[in-house]
């Protein structure tokens, strides 16, 4: 099949394909998205004819989305076809003439009759027909592709709107497109393309005619409206900064929000609100978490101190009279008096009193009050302590955790969720609680998210672990172990959290024996043993481990092998990880891991035998129980010690010897003692190579030409 | 500055010139204008609707004793449907604002997700909260489902908080402060007592086992009226019960369990009371749909 070059763009015309699509308010976190796959979709199914675009360019505003593309051909390339008709010997009559088979064929294919040919296929000689399909115009194509992506377009959430238009995610209500400044003749939901768009809804409403990209940006540049997202995302951030500055401090930084103003405005003005004076003696968390929940606004700070301003976007240049500020302001003086209400009657009441209202405030139907949760925290947090020896934080931890749960009765805490640990720490700290107390309150939810540190000091690692394995303990034992993408008690992240304190705050502790004591704290509660709750929880902690170790650049099989030695000793489980990922690439590493899996399959399914070492008679069987006793309590010292590393590099010698083992010696020996006997010596080779970790779960890729 | 009765004549004016029936408000205790009739029960089936009306709106948990200056046990909605919601609903929207007094030259409006949820009507919607100057002025929901039901064709419904949208235009300090007849009587004269009284009752001084029989009863009710083939006096049963179970919730008379049994019952009844509404209009052949009503 033969193939000309595609037409390149217009005389004139760059292949630029200019769509704008207009709707009401598009929610700001769907836009990024629906850009993408506006592109991505458009750009595949142009890929896909033939007509892939140079250049691809998205934008969005709350009101509409933009897609650029460059360089799209003017016109698919001519495309030859080869038709097969009836065999020769059908084509014509006696006479020579053509019949009604080939005049039938010739007109199927669309070629004169004189044009028709022959060739030879299969075993005979048959009619062919070479016919050109003509590419199709660039503008053709897109008018039947764009509908398509744009009405198909994966919103988290549809609706539909009039007679039942839709679904789509707002309604839509007007479509630019242009392809080198031509009118792409497209229409959806019932609205037609053309060649205008308008500015602003409330300051430039008219509409307008623009000619390409370049002018499509310039009118509306114009107009104020800056269609790129990350360019009004830079502007906000460079003129809030530079306002900040002016006013002697800086911008508290709050990615998600920059994110978020970028997104609810088209023309990215700033608005600086004063905080009225009274509002200031709240706890900067509250205020910057008032200000950002509910006004979309950041804070400045100098020096620690936050200043008595915030700084959000509006969608207009300016402020002409005043009103924007104003309202904007008795809003957050509103919203501010209702939190310096919460706080004032917050603390009316010192923590300790709270602490005995938990009794009605349910953790969970099945599993009692959070009084009740907040005396298994104090057993178990200092069952913690004592594992690791932490006597002397033992105070601490106990006035920690039976405080931990108090200010979710708060009324901040009712009106914040997420200020949750935060407002306790912070009410603790006011009412005069030593660092450690107040730290550890402040600090129970951290990690939850992936960048998250962990809690400070010991005190926080223990009660933030006891809160953890407390709650996983529960609903394990209830048996609401999460499901697919169900997790509605969040205990994956409660899992995530519980590991990486034990991991990053290097807690030598086995999570086993303090699990089964969070079982038994239940008391009656729980209908499940001990043992059943470790039966799930044990893999549900290991996928956490396998996701926490693979951020830490831990490779699969690593991860796998020093899992496979089991238990829930996490750091020890990392430490056989860590040894596995220095050695990994050391030549007689290589072959002992070979050996491993080797013995593994000759040892599948043997009983254990008794060795019994005078018997042994060939050379190098002889040479390889001496290197085993040789190094046999070293690697076990080690592995008691930890020092993992040390232990793989001992085994290591082993390399030779076990090489000239197989290649000298056969296990499945004729006579049944023999063979017995060489099995009970591969039996003690498996444990001492298994004694960091399990080999055979080691991937090694046999270089080429091996 | 506008006073709070002016912001009901001129939205109510305008939305008159749109056509708009002017409805007058239920004559029951309802949490939203939502659950006017009017509302919950035009939006189903394909009959054309365009209504406006404002709904004294009980919300007991919300009650303050009138200490609070923001926070009312019963406020006043302005609440306007149009069914189908027609292509420029927006602007029209935007429209009425102006017609409210507000010079839209010189504010921020931004129109913000906020998708609305009642699962106790099985209902829900799609839209935004309107934000004028950071400050929540209106409800913009396009209805998707009521009463468990599609709604074909789509209603817009636009619900003003009259009173929030009063005090923010003149930056009162608090609701009580308002006008409601220009530099006459304010909010404060006309409410004050009522807000403490009612907030004393609810809070205080129901009595749980006389409203729990109540409710039981209305929803027994409600039931033989369905059966009895009357939707309207079966969907009033159904406020009235939904309005004690709000009492005995503020009065803190309802376990979880029991919240979740009872939410469980109103949705029963709302959505039984819906499926039987459409049957209704049917068999009256949606007069609605005949009559070709100019829509303003």
């Amino acid at each position: 099949m033969a193939e000309s070059s595609p037409t390149s763009a217009a005389p004139g015309g760059h292949g630029e394909f200019l769509l704008e699509l207009r709707a009401e308010e598009i929610p700001a976190r769907m836009l990024p998205g629906a850009a993408r796959e506006l592109a991505t979709r458009v750009f595949e199914e142009l890929m896909g004819r033939g007509l892939g675009p140079r250049e691809v360019e998205t934008g969005f505003t709350p009101r509409r989305i933009l897609l650029v593309l460059k360089g799209v051909p003017a016109r698919q390339a001519d495309q030859e076809e080869t038709l097969w008709g009836p065999p020769v010997g059908a084509a014509y009559d006696k006479q020579g003439n053509p019949t009604q088979a080939l005049l039938g064929f010739a007109k199927r294919a669309e070629v004169e009759p004189g044009a028709v040919q022959r060739a030879k296929k299969d075993k005979g000689e048959y009619l062919m027909a070479v016919r050109t399909k003509v590419g199709r115009p660039a503008s053709e194509v897109l008018a039947e592709v764009v509908p398509r992506v744009v009405a198909a377009l994966s919103w988290p959430k549809t609706m539909r709107w009039g007679d039942g238009i839709g679904p789509w995610v707002r309604p839509l209500h007007g479509i630019l497109a242009l392809y080198d400044g031509e009118v792409v003749p497209i229409e959806i939901f019932g609205v037609r393309s053309g060649n205008v768009t308008v500015g602003h809804p409330l300051l430039s409403p008219e509409a307008f005619s623009v000619s390409d990209a370049a002018d499509y940006r310039a009118r509306l540049a114009e107009r104020g409206i800056v269609v790129s997202p990350e360019e009004r995302k830079r502007s906000l951030a460079e003129r809030m900064a530079a306002r900040a500055a002016e006013l002697g401090g800086k911008l508290v930084e709050d990615e998600e929000l920059l994110a978020k103003l970028a997104a609810i405005c088209e023309i990215p003005g700033v608005m600086e609100g004063a905080v009225a004076a009274p509002a200031m003696v709240l706890p900067r968390e509250v205020l910057t978490t008032s200000l950002r929940d509910h006004q979309s606004a950041f804070t400045v700070e100098r020096e620690g101190q936050l200043l008595a301003v915030f700084l959000t976007v509006m969608d207009r240049p300016d402020d002409p009279a005043g009103r924007v500020r104003a309202g904007n302001e008795w809003v957050v003086a509103a919203r501010l008096a209702d939190a310096r209400f919460f706080y004032g009657e917050d603390k009316k009441l010192a923590l300790s009193e709270r602490a005995t209202r938990l009794e009605h405030l349910t953790f969970h139907e099945r599993l009692g009050s959070y009084a009740a949760k907040s005396e298994r925290l104090v057993a178990l947090a200092e069952r913690i302590c004592e594992a690791l020896g932490w006597q002397d934080e033992m105070s601490a931890v106990h006035e920690a955790a039976r405080l931990l749960k108090v200010d979710l009765g708060t009324e901040m805490v009712k009106e914040f969720t997420s200020l949750q640990g935060v407002m306790g720490g912070i009410y603790a700290r006011e009412e005069g609680y030593p660092e450690a107390v107040w730290q550890a309150i402040y600090d129970q939810y951290l990690p939850a998210a992936t960048g998250d540190r962990i809690p400070r000091g010991r005190a926080g690692l223990a009660v933030g672990l006891a809160d953890r394995l407390d709650t996983l303990a529960g609903m394990f034992g209830l048996g609401l172990v999460p499901t697919g993408s169900k997790d509605p008690f969040g205990l994956r992240r409660a899992a995530q959290g519980a590991v990486r304190i034990v991991l990053e705050g290097g807690l030598a502790v086995d999570l086993e024996p303090l699990v089964q004591e969070a079982v038994a704290l239940y008391g009656e509660r729980l209908r499940r043993s001990g043992d059943q709750v470790l039966a799930d929880l044990q893999p549900f902690f290991y996928d956490r481990m396998r996701y926490v170790l693979g951020l830490d650049g831990f490779a699969y099989d690593e991860i796998e092998a020093a899992l496979a030695v089991g238990g829930l000793a996490l750091v020890d489980l990392r430490a056989r990880a860590a040894a596995l990922h220095t050695v990994r690439e050391e030549p007689h590493f290589l072959s002992i891991v070979l050996a491993a899996k080797r013995i593994a399959n000759i040892l599948k399914d043997a009983p254990p035998y008794p060795l019994v070492a005078e018997r042994l008679a060939e050379p190098a069987e002889k040479a390889l129980h001496a290197g085993l006793e040789k190094l046999r309590r070293d690697v076990e010292e080690a592995a008691v010690a930890r020092e993992y590393e040390r232990c793989l590099r001992r085994v290591e010698e082993l390399a030779e010897v076990l090489d000239r083992f197989f290649v000298e010696v056969l296990v499945m020996a004729e006579d049944e003692a023999v063979r017995r006997n060489r099995l009970a010596l591969l039996q003690e080779i498996h444990r001492v190579l298994s004694s960091a970790a399990k080999l055979t779960e080691m991937v090694v890729e046999k270089k080429k030409g091996e | 500055m506008r006073s709070f009765q002016e912001l009901i004549l001129r939205l109510s004016q305008f939305w008159a010139d749109q056509g708009c029936v002017l409805q007058q408000p239920l004559d029951l205790e309802v949490g939203a204008g939502t659950m006017h009739p009017d509302t919950f029960l035009r939006v189903l089936g394909p009959e054309p609707w365009r209504v406006a009306y404002v709904q004294p709106s009980r919300r007991p948990a919300d009650g303050r004793y009138g200490d609070n200056p923001f926070r009312l046990g019963k406020h006043y909605q302005f609440q306007v449907v149009l069914k189908p919601s027609p292509d420029d609903v927006q602007s029209l929207y935007v429209q009425s604002l102006a017609a409210m007094g507000i010079d839209l030259k010189v504010h921020d409006l931004r129109f913000e997700e906020d998708n609305w949820e009642a699962p106790t009507l099985g209902a829900w919607g799609v839209g935004w909260q309107v934000m004028l100057d950071g400050m929540e002025i209106t409800q913009f929901t396009y209805f998707q489902q009521a009463g468990g039901l599609e709604c074909r064709p789509t209603s817009a419904e636009i619900t003003y908080g009259l009173e929030r949208i009063t005090m923010f235009l003149g930056l009162k300090d608090s609701i009580y402060d308002i006008d409601w007849v220009p530099g006459g009587f304010d909010y404060r004269s006309v409410r004050h007592q009522e807000e403490y009284e009612l907030s004393k009752y609810y809070f205080e001084v129901a009595d749980v086992a006389f409203v729990r029989q109540q409710l039981e009863g209305q929803e027994r009710e409600a039931r033989r009226c369905l059966e009895a083939g009357l939707v309207l006096p079966a969907y009033e049963c159904a406020l009235k019960g939904s309005h004690l179970f709000n009492v005995l919730d503020a009065r803190g008379a309802v376990s979880v369990t029991e919240r979740v049994a009872m939410m469980k019952r109103v949705r029963d009844l709302a959505c039984a009371c819906a499926e039987a509404y459409v049957a209704s209009r049917e068999r009256l052949g949606f007069p609605l749909l005949k009559s070709e009503v100019s829509h303003g």
